[in-house]
């Protein structure tokens, strides 16, 4: 993020109805940004300027939206029924020891053939968007050069892929490569992630058809994850 | 639509009481329906970021606490962000528009600062008529239509920087005609 510079404060006002109203852009964005997040000043400037711009949409007759627009959402949102229940396990909310230990068992054939004689520390993490249902479990042995993704709930938006990225703190996100249609995959890491997995933070964005022009991001983060021992 | 009954909805959607999300649907989804198709005028994108603005509500109603905004505010706040990003979308470059509270970590107001919020937002719309015709439809235009200063600046045919000063100005007035 861009450093953010001192403004006098009746720029600041002037900030916050900007981008209350969505016309920040580049410095100023990441400016108001920075500013919302840690200056309570900022952020009640802010509230109160959406709450009066809110007024705007008083006279906006409400419209009936078609029936099956709340019957996609609920089956978007909560896909439970087709995802089979043993998937669900692999939700790993409140891990318990015995969850940890089925979870190694579970993963295992998704690395290998047999499981392991030789104690190699496993690294996973759990993918999860704030904006959809996307959610994906990925999993690698440490020293692999290859991880191994399970999708569990989730697609890619209508004409859209989704990239797998590896963030590595205070640098730019790296490109693992468009993800196949498939369930259960393994995508193949590059030299300069091993020894350094323990840091890496999996996301997944979506892109255009063929992936990310340029190759950095450009689409909404789907999904997000740290890659923890296990 | 009842304050306290939405503000109930929402807190019980934040722990993920799905009959709670179902009936927060019911109430307000004709209104966020309605100022989706305000911003996109196209029905099928409206429809889709209906249901994109409903997705981040489950998502992200646990922050709602946080920031201050009476309910509706929060909710339409959602749609309005939701619809003028899909408008935008196609545009290279463009930037989404925060979920409000999202990015939230500073405490937002107090409920008393919050009391003269929204006191004060009564006012915008006889605010708004007060100022220079064409300040007041920039301000609409940015806020409806999802007008960039680049658009807005077009549409007037004025300068970039002369939009910007324009619209400055305008909305220190307006800041000042609220507080009174």
């Amino acid at each position: 993020m861009t450093a953010p510079q001192e403004i006098p404060p009746e720029d600041d006002a002037f900030l916050a109805a900007e981008y209350a109203l969505g016309l920040s852009e580049g410095e100023d964005l990441a400016n108001a940004r920075f500013k919302l997040a840690n200056d309570r000043q900022f952020a009640i400037k802010v509230a109160a300027w959406q709450e009066s711009f809110a007024r705007l949409t008083d006279d906006i007759a409400p419209v009936k939206p078609p029936r099956k627009i709340k019957k996609k959402l609920l089956k978007d949102l909560f896909p439970k029924q087709q995802v089979p229940l043993l998937e669900r396990l692999w939700v790993w909310k409140g891990i318990s020891f015995a969850a940890i230990g089925l979870l190694a068992y579970l993963a295992i054939p998704m690395l290998r053939p047999a499981p392991p004689e030789v104690q190699v520390p496993i690294l996973a993490a759990q993918l999860k968007g704030q904006a959809g249902p996307l959610e994906l479990l990925a999993i690698v042995e440490a020293g692999s050069n290859e991880v191994g993704l399970r999708r569990v709930a989730g697609a890619a938006p209508k004409g859209r892929v989704l990239e797998l990225w590896a963030i590595l703190p205070e640098q730019p996100p790296l490109s693992l490569g468009v993800l196949p249609q498939a369930e259960v995959m393994r995508i193949a890491l590059p030299d300069v992630l091993s020894g350094q997995l323990g840091q890496v933070t999996l996301a997944i964005t979506d892109e255009p058809i063929g992936g990310a022009p340029g190759g950095s991001p450009t689409g909404e983060i789907r999904a997000l994850g740290a890659l923890e021992e296990i | 639509m009842d304050r306290r009954e939405i503000e109930n909805l929402i807190a019980r959607v934040a722990l993920k009481d799905r009959a709670a999300f179902d009936m927060l649907y019911d109430q307000v989804s004709a209104k966020l329906f309605g100022v989706c198709l305000r911003v996109l005028s196209k029905r099928a994108a409206a429809e889709d970021a209906m249901q994109d603005t409903f997705v981040k509500i489950w998502n992200n109603a646990d922050r709602y606490q946080s920031n201050g905004l009476s309910p509706m505010t929060w909710l339409i706040t959602i749609a309005r962000n939701t619809s003028i990003d899909r408008l935008r979308a196609r545009k290279s470059g463009h930037q989404d528009i925060d979920t409000p509270g999202l990015e939230l970590s500073a405490p937002g107001p107090s409920p008393e600062q919050a009391a003269v919020a929204g006191s004060e937002a009564k006012r915008l719309i006889g605010c708004l008529d007060a100022l220079e015709p064409d300040r007041a439809l920039a301000v609409r235009g940015a806020y409806l239509d999802g007008q960039s200063y680049a658009d807005l600046a077009d549409r007037f045919n004025v300068p970039l920087n002369t939009m910007r000063t324009w619209l400055r100005r305008g909305l220190i007035a307006l800041r000042e005609c609220m507080s009174q």
